[in-house]
């Protein structure tokens, strides 16, 4: 598997980068590539060019202020977990980095690229060889997806372990293109498609650089669960994080609980709070709370394990990840 | 396309002009010809490609060598020194950590790291640490093992 022949640039201003992605046809940005570079290798993507952030120091800041953390997109998963402001103020986001990929790739992959991360099938992410048996399905520019049998959209899953995190705690992204820069919350950059699943990847043009983290009121406790089949190095089967705050008597105040794996994009629960708000945190009503959860959670058979499985397993990731916030035992 | 890039490698500064589509693996293997690192699965999975980049480990199948222009790189040949086995390959080889070899280089590029970073990991540090590298051969026991006694720990079974 070589990678085939492409051009590369490595601009030193975000204007110049913008300036070149909307300038040539059919480029890709490269951030620490641990994904990109295997979407090369089996030629699922074939740029012309490759457009490197490397060289662009303000993606590289960390910033820290009163009520909000502020990352650039080519930060590093390794520095998000090295960082004790982080494990402090936002520490599911440091669980959810150290769940990523294996330590050695940590190293070099980026916040903006797991955010930015394609979607996931058995039948997309193989060799162009593995693939050609089969013909094209509908993402690889075929009439119908090999999953369904016949529709024409896709269905392969979002497989990221940080957005969910970041959408809980209702984080918001910068974006640049030719029209300047603006700010969209982190959830509105999914669209639910699995052919291209967020607003970069549907072609705007944009530059992911910045990611706007709020810290939560006093009292809110956060948390990232991840099932994998590999515990070493895996991506998510399911994975959920759960935002919550309890009351002077130990009432549910506030939830949120957002998921990956199971669908084109993070599945954001909201029934979850009409569920749980003003309930005591007893094993019962977390195990109804997450099964009513799992029901909203519609996987297909885009990885080696059934749907009907995924879902049961959702239902104990999210069960897991609510007790654990609340600080019950299950 | 091609590039000028410039690498301390092993100690020995090079400067090379490399396709920009090569990985780094290729650049070590193909151009400089320091095969002791190894092509496993050459997408990010196993960690036979394993490298220090100032000093972190990083697999070198992932990267693409135009970015790690200006870098300092050790690969397993640059862990002897003198003609002498460091401490970690002497023990590799005391303990049975090594059986066909082809994971070797990576787990002893990262307990390199481990070590420098914390002298004296425990069991589950030990085993988050190479959490990235699979060895097909040893079941991981005698690697562990080996690393422990680096460390000077015994270890709980
Ligand atoms: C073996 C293996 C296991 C993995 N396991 C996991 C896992 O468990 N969980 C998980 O979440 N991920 C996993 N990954 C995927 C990946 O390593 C991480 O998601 C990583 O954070 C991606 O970051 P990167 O900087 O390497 O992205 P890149 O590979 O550089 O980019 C990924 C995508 O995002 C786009 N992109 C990157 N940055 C920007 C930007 N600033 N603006 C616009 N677009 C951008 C790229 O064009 C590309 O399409 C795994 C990868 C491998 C190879
Ligand atoms: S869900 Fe269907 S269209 Fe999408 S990648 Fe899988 S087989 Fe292809
Ligand atoms: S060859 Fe690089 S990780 Fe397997
Ligand atoms: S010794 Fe053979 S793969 Fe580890």
């Amino acid at each position: 598997m070589r990678l085939n022949e492409f051009d590369y640039y490595d601009p030193a201003t975000l204007e110049e980068a913008v300036e070149l992605l909307n300038q040539k046809a059919n480029g890709a940005i490269i951030a620490g590539g641990s994904d990109l570079l295997v979407a090369l290798k089996q030629k699922l993507q074939t740029p012309n060019y490759l457009l490197s952030l490397d060289k662009i120091p303000s993606l590289k800041k960390v910033k820290f202020t009163e009520n909000k953390l502020t990352l650039g997109s080519m930060v590093t998963l390794d520095d998000i977990i090295k960082s004790s402001l982080i494990q402090e103020k936002l520490p599911a986001l440091k669980q959810a980095a150290w769940e990523v990929a294996s330590p050695l790739l940590r190293y070099q992959a980026t916040i903006g690229g797991n955010l930015c991360l394609n979607t996931r099938c058995r039948f997309y992410n193989q060799t162009s060889f593995w693939r050609s048996t089969r013909g094209p399905c509908f993402k690889t520019g075929g009439k119908s997806c090999h999953v369904t049998g016949t529709e024409e959209r896709c269905y392969a899953a979002f497989c990221a372990d940080i957005p969910p995190v970041l959408i809980a705690y209702g984080a918001r992204i910068n974006l640049a293109g030719m029209q300047g820069a603006r700010t969209i919350s982190l959830a509105d950059f999914y669209n639910g498609e699995g052919r291209f699943p967020n607003v970069i990847a549907a072609g705007s043009g944009e530059i992911l650089t910045g990611i706007e983290i709020p810290f939560p009121q006093t009292g809110v406790k956060s948390v990232y669960r991840k099932f994998r089949l590999r515990d070493s190095i895996d991506y998510p089967l399911v994975g959920a994080a759960v935002a919550l705050k309890l009351d002077a008597q130990n009432k549910i105040e506030m939830i949120t609980l957002s998921c990956t794996g199971t669908a084109s994009g993070p599945v954001n629960i909201k029934s979850i709070n009409e569920v749980l708000r003003g309930a005591v945190l007893k094993p019962e009503a977390i195990w109804d709370a997450a099964a009513a959860a799992a029901v909203e959670l519609h996987p297909l058979k885009t990885s080696l394990v059934s749907p009907r499985y995924k879902r049961d397993i959702s239902r104990v990731v999210i069960a897991e990840a609510i007790a654990t916030a609340g600080g019950v035992t299950l | 396309m091609k590039k000028v890039i410039k690498l301390t490698v092993n100690g020995m500064e090079k400067e090379l002009l490399v396709d920009v589509h090569s990985t780094l693996l290729d650049v070590l293997r193909e151009d400089l010809g320091l095969k002791g690192t190894k092509k496993g699965c050459n997408q990010g999975e196993c960690g036979a490609c394993t490298v220090l980049i100032d000093g972190n480990p990083v697999p070198s199948c992932s990267l693409l060598a135009v970015k790690a222009d200006g870098k300092d790189v050790l690969t397993i040949e640059g862990v002897a020194e003198a003609g002498k086995l460091h401490a970690i390959q002497e023990v590799f080889n005391e303990k049975g950590a090594i059986q066909c070899g082809f994971c070797t280089p990576g787990m002893i590029l990262v307990t390199k790291k481990l070590l420098d970073d914390n002298p004296n990991p425990d069991e589950q540090e030990i085993k988050e640490a190479i959490a990235g590298n699979i060895c097909r051969c040893t079941g991981y026991a005698q690697i562990i093992e080996a690393i422990m006694a680096l460390a000077g720990r015994k270890q709980v079974r």
